[in-house]
């Protein structure tokens, strides 16, 4: 019997996490050397740590290979179809802020919000004879958040790999759905945030996945995890 | 490889008499033509992969737009009828990822009305003879009619596309007419200098400020939207701010869409919702009329279908007559017009058309369900 929980391995958000279960009573203990990729709770049999990137985090919890994990909102949401049906999101720490939203060029002077946009894309194929172009990595949130929330269907999205910001200005695509903290990017490549253009204020968050199989003592072992972070959290 | 359903050669051999030519279409298809056509949402439902080359395909989803850029691509004159029958594959949350659907592409006949009803008779033909002695129930919508009423009621040309654009998905249908119910006042978003432009309706003034502004910061003016395209909608939207739609046309366009009656009521019932309404239809109401004559020549029994006002589908391909056939809380088979949809493809010219398409597992089902019953 043992609970797997995934840490993000590098960075500020492996820092804030483990900074978060250290207040929380939870020593994070690695396994061999600092460096290492494994770890353990101290004085918690039956739980081990480990150490993964972000995304994989995600993946993971929706492949039920791991049972929590810190992990950001944005990339579970992407990552997963259904993805309350398949994880919990315990609680919300407090760090690793960034919202998902759709930015045009400062120069589209006439769209503000969502509304506006779907006027444009809908006559964009008779104007320019190709559908409105959506730089982005968000494909799921993206077609989630256009298509059943507000009706807009006639779009292409072009896949974004980095710099998703430029595409507009270099004409890969017409505008943008990305991650933003500040807003100082898009600002700085002349774009603006739709008035009801976010699409989701995601933050790093404790993620439970959702288990059938799972035995009583780790549901246990996992419930006062939760009940830690949550206090501390809240 | 799934096995064709045992009633396959029994459609095309009516497909045949009907004049239809079978196309033989490919399994695997460019995934482009797809996702511009119906749009990305529709890139969760199909199988997608890519060559070598990195070009995107995908697995048949559907048959209309293969049967159509094979037209094209052909240089095949019109008018002509298409039979097909094949796999399409799909991800579907219910229901098997592969199944068979066979239908008729009617393409370039320019009698809308005949055409119209020519496909609906051979759908329902083709169902009556897989499934003897079933009550089928087909439901008819026509966005021509929406349209007229849209038009007639005077609305603003950017409220008529917004609306038109809507139809057939009645959520969205439903907070567009209640945000027009409401006036939105000032544009939001923009400075004083852009403001006093709009204010005294100069457009020529607003694309070079926009021209200007492109430039400075780098962006093309002629990879996206044009100056000229912003400033021109931007006046327009200026000078809808303050405007909403009243509640006489707000009450009229709620009463057409909640029309619901039986195909032999369906005449009369719109003429008097045009002459209640003040509404001059005549014109969506002659092709109407057209149809419903035609259907009755064509030996289509009427007695079993509805006519639904609100009933569309909402692509932007789609244009006029819209059509489901039904038997036990099954769709069975789905068809409509879409004039739009070979000149989005490439046709140089437009050629009016319309077909249908038949479920044959869900057909096979049914005939199951039958055949465990003890005849009457």
């Amino acid at each position: 019997m043992s609970v797997t929980i995934a840490l993000p391995s590098k960075g500020r958000m492996k820092d804030d996490a483990m900074a978060i279960f250290a207040r929380a009573g939870l020593e994070i203990v690695n396994i061999g050397n600092e460096r290492s990729y494994r770890g353990v709770i101290t004085g918690m049999d039956g739980a081990e740590v480990a150490f993964l990137s972000a995304g994989e985090i995600a993946r993971e919890l929706g492949n039920g290979n791991i049972d929590m994990g810190v992990t950001g909102e944005d990339l579970v949401r992407e990552d997963l179809s259904a993805a309350d049906e398949r994880v919990t999101f315990c609680a919300r720490l407090g760090f690793g802020h960034a919202d998902v939203v759709v930015a045009v060029p400062d120069v589209w002077i006439d769209v503000d919000t969502m509304a506006d946009l779907g006027d444009v894309a809908a006559d964009f194929r008779a104007r320019h004879g190709r559908r409105l172009r959506i730089a982005t990595k968000y494909w799921r949130l993206t077609q989630q958040f256009f298509s059943a929330q507000h009706g807009i269907q006639v779009y292409r999205i072009v896949e974004s790999l980095g710099a998703t910001e430029g595409a507009p200005a270099s004409g890969q695509a017409d505008i943008i759905v990305d991650i933003t903290s500040t807003g100082s990017t898009l600002r700085a490549n002349h774009l603006k945030i739709l008035s009801d253009g976010i699409i989701l204020q995601s933050e790093a968050c404790l993620v439970r996945s959702r288990s059938d199989v799972r035995s009583a003592p780790d549901e246990t072992l996992l419930d006062d995890i939760v009940k830690n972070i949550q206090t501390i959290s809240a | 490889m799934l096995n064709q359903p045992k009633f396959a050669d029994d459609i095309m051999t009516l497909f045949a008499q009907r004049k239809a030519l079978p196309v033989h279409i490919p399994v695997i298809q460019p995934a482009d033509p797809f996702l511009d056509m119906a749009g990305e949402d529709l890139r969760r439902r199909i199988f997608l992969t890519e060559s070598e080359t990195g070009e995107s395909l995908c697995l048949r989803p559907e048959f209309t737009i293969p049967v159509c850029l094979r037209h094209i691509e052909t240089a095949s004159g019109t008018p002509q009828r298409y039979a097909y029958l094949g796999q399409v594959f799909r991800q579907r949350r219910d229901g098997e990822n592969e199944f068979y659907q066979a239908g008729i592409e009617d393409l370039g006949d320019a009698d809308i009305a005949k055409a119209d009803a020519h496909a609906i008779r051979d759908a329902s033909d083709t169902l009556t003879a897989l499934l003897p002695g079933i009550e089928l129930h087909t439901t008819l919508g026509d966005q021509t009619v929406f349209e007229a009423v849209v038009a007639a009621l005077g609305l603003p040309d950017g409220w008529q596309s917004r609306l038109i654009h809507a139809f057939g998905d009645p959520a969205l249908l439903d907070s567009l007419l209640q945000s027009l119910s409401q006036a939105s006042g000032k544009v939001p978003g923009i400075d004083d200098r852009v403001a006093a432009l709009v204010d005294s309706g100069d457009e020529a003034g607003l694309t070079e400020l926009i021209d200007r502004q492109m430039v400075a910061t780098g962006y093309m003016t002629n990879a996206s939207r044009t100056p000229a395209e912003i400033a021109h909608r931007l006046v327009q939207k200026a000078r809808l701010s303050n405007a909403r739609l009243d509640a006489k046309a707000l009450d009229v366009l709620k009463t057409f869409l909640a029309l619901d009656t039986p195909m032999r009521d369906a005449a009369d019932a719109l003429a008097a919702f045009s002459r209640i309404a003040g509404l001059d239809l005549d014109a969506a109401l002659n092709i109407f009329n057209a149809r419903v004559q035609a259907l009755e020549k064509a030996g289509f029994d009427l007695s079993s279908s509805r006519y639904r006002a609100a009933f569309g589908r909402p692509l932007d391909y789609y244009t006029g007559l819209v059509f489901e056939m039904s038997a036990q809380g099954a769709v069975l088979a789905g068809g409509g017009r879409f004039d739009r949809l070979l000149t989005l493809l490439g046709a140089k010219a437009a050629i009016p058309s319309v077909g249908f398409s038949l479920w044959l597992d869900r057909i096979a089902a049914a005939r199951a369900v039958k055949s465990e019953r003890p005849s009457q």
